[in-house]
This record gives structure tokens, C-alpha cells and sequence, in this order.
């Protein structure tokens, strides 16, 4: 059945609507306008008859990649909002300057993969929790984003290593018997898998503290203080600005794709053609725009290197907050070690 | 000199006005070698000059803008700034690439490609440190300029945070805070919304009254009275066809309609006591 079938015998046709006065109107033949150019097709200018009335029938598919693409996009932009108001707010480490923030929290991870023992890393992560309540972090959100991932990553990857098949130990939980003997979970191994997770989660509630609480400008300047060559950091800044300006371009095909689409779109040879076709446009734009980009550069001065104007200062309340935590973190590591006597 | 107000302000080897400051002669210039931008130009720019640029899209204003720049160099041809021959070999040397680019300001017609720092702040300070100003004056002129453009809210904000309009506010901003003698703005009023438009056309004119040099690519024929008081005009054949004051040029209907300036159906408000529309 074609499309016109269809229509004529479904799909009843809207009734045609009142002219446009100031149109041309071709005589005898209602609803078509007379072409203003040779090179104008006639069907161009008459009202399409409508595939299918208006009105929804219950059917439903979700999932598109179209979709999940745009939702990606929008996503993204949303956390970085998100991060920005964050790291605004007034709050204890969004006072400190970032050189410093960078320093004392990577120096925690570190005393976080040097300590040994669970309860040592617990109280790292209470001590993780205490610093986001003091610069006003929404507590359920900083303790959701980080537990979300570890177990799915981590715990996924340590479940072979808890069973008494892959390291022998004492069986604590028994799930089969192999010759008699009991085997299963192992007392030695779900203490070591508790211990690495325990160990990343902490390690990345530090990170994001850090991320969350740092403007991502000044996150990125920090990183000259240890030692990453501008050329890098300015890259990697200009990477990140134009990010958003082509994550905008990504979006605009999506959504012209997806306004042009009748129906689901599915996962087939067009789709993925249509992918490739926008991953190429995108590097084509990504291209003109980083001459551009360079001109504009050049026409400014630059010759190869960059200077920036911000020059920060680290103060008094930057000092007594490295002091503190380098002795949080080195009484941690002695007492652990007093106590493993 | 001393009762020209503006001498204190203006560059120690800055031109007086009416003298020659941008040269080009027999302009060619082709793309990959083969699409060709520049056919046969020749221009004299003169200081304290507006200089508009008229054509079709594609006729070479951009190009021409880029060269006048030193951002494109010709296939051939000679073009000198203040004096001196510009070219890939003279803005390698460090005085000369200073001295010039410090003089000569270019402001995009696309401003994503010229906000390209993490913040406006940063963004508006990028030339004049790189041109070797003390940070506490950069920091100075940025605040002055944030002043200006009535942006200061906007100083820590990140470009992709930043209106159309915003981001021309900026981009402008970024060249007049290295206070050229020469402003070379590629269609300024493209994609504006009336009121920045309008605020823009005004900039222009005070910047041309305080004695800077004006050139500009421009579609916007309504303003154009208001914007230069010279036009050339590009034909779509990459050359220049015409040469004259705003009003002059408008009143050349056939002209217009021939490079494609204008259409049977427009009607220009700049240009209906000369021509008659109504």
C-alpha cells in the first residue's frame, strides 16, 4: 500500500485552510501558489497531504540514539553548570587558593594508598565527608556520585579475587564443594576486596572535592604549580572551551536529523552512516575553526608563548590548611603503623 | 600640532590624518591555488579614514581584511603598513611583529574563533600581555575596557556562557583594549540583534571621531552612511569596481544590482533621497 493509499483510506486529509491573500494563486487547481521561479517545483508550493492525523494511539518506542545523544549533550552541560555553581559558594576549600588544593588533596590520595588497613581508610573518608560539609557540598550528591561507580568498576573487577578457586584462604561463605572440600568466598579475599574499594572510593571523593570545588580555570592554571608546561595547560583550556562550542554543533545535527525523522529511528546501516557522516562534518568545522582560531591568535601578538594574567597569592588561611592536613595525614600513617604492632 | 586634541593620545609614529597607512598594490591571492579571492587590488587607506568594503559574499573582503592584517600573504603584490613592507619574512622579526600587530587590531566576523580563553578576563588580557605590558597595566585596561562595554559581570564568565551579542561585546573588547590605530572589523553588525547593532554603529563612530582608522566588511547598506565615509566596492569577479563616498555608491543602482549588492526588490532607507525609493 503507498503512502497516498494509506492516507486516502486512514488518514482523512485537514480541510484546506484559508489563502494567503497576497499569494499567487494558480487558476482551477486550490491550494497551489504560482511558482515565483522557473526552477520552483509545482509540489513545492501546494499543501502536503498529512501522513497521519494528529493524536496519539498508545504506541510508544524510547531509546533512540538520536535521543540519547541529544540527552548526553544536555547532560554535560548540566554537570558543568553544576560544578560552576558549586564551586562559587561560599564554603572552606572554595576560599583556598587552587595550587594549594591541588597539592594537599592529591597528598591525601597518596596517604590513601599508602595506608593499609580499612579502618584507616575509613577514617580518610570521614575526614573526605567533613571537608565537603564545611564547603557546603549537598552530602547525599557527593556520597551518591561516588558509590554509583566504585561498586560497578571496582567491586566487578575484585569479585575473582574473593573466590577461594582463584586465591585459596579461609571460607567464610561456602557456594559449592569441589571434592569435598568448601568453596567460596574467603575471609582473606573479601577483606582485600573491601580494602581496594574502600581505598578508590576514598581517592575519588578527593578528586571530586577538588572538582567540585575548583572553577576548572583555575584548576587548570594550578597544574603549572606542578610543573605541566603552559603549552599544555593552554591547550588543554582551548580544548575544553571549544568542547562546548562543538558539543552545540552535535546537537544541531541531532536535532535536525531528528526533526526530519517519521517514525523510530533504529540502530541500522543509515544510522550508522549518518554518525560517520556527522563525526566528519564535526572535524571539517573543528578544522576551519582552529585556523581561525589561530589567526586570531597571531593577530593578537601571540608568537609561541603565552603569558596570563592571574598571578595568585597563596595566604595565610592556604598555609594553616596544608599544616593541618599534612598532619592529619602523617599521624593517620603513624598511627596505622602503631597499631599493626 | 598642539591644538589637535588628540596628538597627546596618539601613538609616538602614529600617521597624521590624511596620511597614507595601508598599501596595497596589485593585490592576487588564491586559495589552494585555485579559487581565486584577490584579483588586481590596489587600496590606499589614509589615517583617520572610515573605509567601508562592499560585495557579495565570497568576493574577497574577508581575504582582503586578513591581508591588510598580515594574517594572509599575498600570491602577489605589495602591501605596506606605516611605511614598511609587510610580509611572511618582515613580521617574523620580533620589533616589527610587536610594532604592527600593536598598531593594527582585527576583530572577526566569527567571535567563537576569537574568544578562545577559559575567561573573558583572561581573554581580554591574552594581547596586550603578549604584547609585553606589566600585568598590573593589562589588569588596568581590562577593567577600563569591562567598564566600556558595560561587562563587568561578565569578566569570569566562560565564553560557551556568553549571548551572540556577548560574545561580539568581548571579541570587540579584546581589540580595543590594545588601543590600535587601526580597526579592521569583519561584518560587525552580522547576526545582531538591533539594539547591540545600533550600540556598535555608535562605538564605531566614537572610536572614528577620537582619530582611529576604520576599515570594515560590510552587508549592513542601511548604516553605511553612518559607519564609513569612503566604499569600495568588490565585484563578484574579485576586484574593485567602484570607489566612493556612502551616499555616491548607493545612488548607483545598476552598480548595486550588478555586484550583487542589492536586489530589484530591496528598497535601502540610507539610500532613498538619493535614489528616490520611498
Amino acid at each position: 500500500m503507498t503512502v497516498t493509499d494509506r492516507t486516502a483510506d486512514h488518514c482523512a486529509a485537514p480541510p484546506a485552510t484559508a489563502a494567503d491573500p497576497s499569494s499567487t494563486r494558480i487558476a482551477g487547481a486550490p491550494g497551489v501558489t504560482e511558482p515565483t521561479s522557473p526552477a520552483t517545483p509545482a509540489w513545492l508550493l501546494s499543501r502536503e497531504v498529512a501522513l497521519c492525523p494528529c493524536g496519539c494511539i498508545g504506541k510508544r518506542r524510547k531509546g533512540s540514539f538520536v535521543q540519547k545523544t541529544l540527552n548526553g549533550g544536555a547532560d554535560l552541560l548540566r554537570q558543568v553548570m553544576f560544578s560552576d555553581d558549586t564551586s562559587s559558594q561560599p564554603g572552606l576549600l572554595q576560599r583556598l587558593d587552587a595550587r594549594v588544593k591541588l597539592v594537599v588533596l592529591l597528598g591525601l590520595v597518596i596517604v590513601g594508598a599508602l595506608l593499609r588497613s580499612i579502618p584507616g581508610q575509613l577514617v580518610l573518608y570521614a575526614a573526605a565527608l567533613v571537608l565537603a560539609v564545611c564547603s557546603a557540598l549537598p552530602l547525599g550528591f557527593f556520597v551518591k556520585r561516588v558509590w554509583l561507580f566504585v561498586p560497578i568498576f571496582t567491586g566487578i573487577v575484585l569479585i575473582p579475587a574473593t573466590l577461594s578457586v582463584v586465591i585459596p584462604g579461609d571460607v567464610v561463605v561456602t557456594l559449592w564443594h569441589w571434592d569435598g572440600q568448601p568453596e567460596g568466598l574467603t575471609r582473606q579475599g573479601l577483606t582485600s576486596a573491601a580494602l581496594v574499594v574502600s581505598r578508590v572510593a576514598t581517592s575519588i571523593s578527593l578528586v571530586v572535592l577538588l572538582t567540585l570545588t575548583t572553577p576548572w580555570t583555575k584548576l587548570l592554571g594550578s597544574l603549572r604549580s606542578l610543573g605541566v608546561p603552559r603549552m599544555f595547560v593552554l591547550v588543554v583550556g582551548m580544548a575544553y572551551r571549544y568542547l562546548f562550542l562543538l558539543l552545540g554543533s552535535v546537537t544541531d545535527m541531532y536535532q535536525a536529523r531528528r526533526s526530519r525523522s517519521v517514525g523510530a529511528e533504529n540502530h541500522d546501516k543509515a544510522s550508522r552512516r549518518f554518525v560517520a557522516a556527522t563525526a566528519g562534518a564535526l572535524l571539517g568545522k573543528s578544522m576551519v575553526l582552529s585556523e581561525e582560531v589561530h589567526q586570531a591568535m597571531v593577530s593578537r601578538g601571540y608568537r609561541g608563548d603565552v603569558r596570563v594574567l592571574d598571578q595568585p597569592r597563596v595566604r595565610w588561611i592556604d598555609v594553616r590548611f596544608a599544616i593541618l592536613m599534612a598532619v592529619f595525614g602523617a599521624a593517620l600513617l603513624i598511627t596505622e603503623q602503631w597499631v599493626g604492632r | 600640532m598642539a591644538a589637535d586634541p588628540q596628538a597627546e593620545h596618539r601613538h609616538p609614529e602614529s600617521a597624521a590624518p590624511g596620511d597614507p597607512v595601508l598599501v596595497c598594490t596589485d593585490l592576487h591571492h588564491s586559495y589552494l591555488d585555485r579559487f581565486v579571492a584577490l584579483d588586481g587590488v590596489d587600496l590606499t587607506v589614509r589615517s583617520g579614514e572610515r573605509l567601508a568594503l562592499l560585495g557579495a559574499n565570497g568576493s574577497g573582503k574577508s581575504t582582503l581584511l586578513k591581508v591588510l592584517n598580515g594574517l594572509v600573504f599575498p600570491s602577489s603584490g605589495t602591501f605596506t603598513a606605516f611605511g614598511e613592507s609587510i610580509t611572511q619574512d618582515t613580521l617574523e622579526d620580533e620589533q616589527m611583529n610587536t610594532s604592527f600587530r600593536s598598531r593594527v587590531g582585527f576583530v572577526f566576523q566569527n567571535s567563537d574563533a576569537q574568544v578562545f580563553s577559559p575567561t573573558v578576563r583572561d581573554e581580554l588580557a591574552f594581547g596586550p600581555l603578549q604584547l609585553g605590558l606589566s600585568r598590573a597595566e593589562a589588569a588596568d585596561r581590562v577593567a577600563d575596557i569591562l567598564r566600556l562595554l558595560e561587562i563587568p559581570d561578565l569578566a569570569d564568565r566562560a565564553p560557551f556562557q556568553l549571548s551572540g551579542g556577548q560574545k561580539k561585546r568581548v571579541a570587540i573588547g579584546t581589540v580595543l583594549v590594545m588601543n590600535p590605530d587601526v580597526l579592521l572589523f569583519d561584518e560587525p553588525t552580522a547576526g545582531l540583534d538591533p539594539r547591540t547593532g545600533e550600540w556598535l554603529t555608535g562605538l564605531i563612530q566614537e572610536l572614528a571621531a577620537s582619530g582611529k582608522t576604520i576599515v570594515l566588511a560590510t552587508h549592513d547598506l542601511d548604516s553605511l552612511d553612518r559607519l564609513a565615509d569612503r566604499c569600495l566596492v568588490f565585484s563578484e569577479e574579485h576586484r574593485i569596481v567602484a570607489d566612493g563616498p556612502p551616499l555616491d555608491i548607493l545612488g548607483q543602482r545598476q552598480l548595486l544590482l550588478d555586484v550583487n549588492l542589492t536586489h530589484a526588490r530591496t528598497r535601502l532607507a540610507a539610500a532613498a533621497p538619493v535614489i528616490g525609493n520611498p
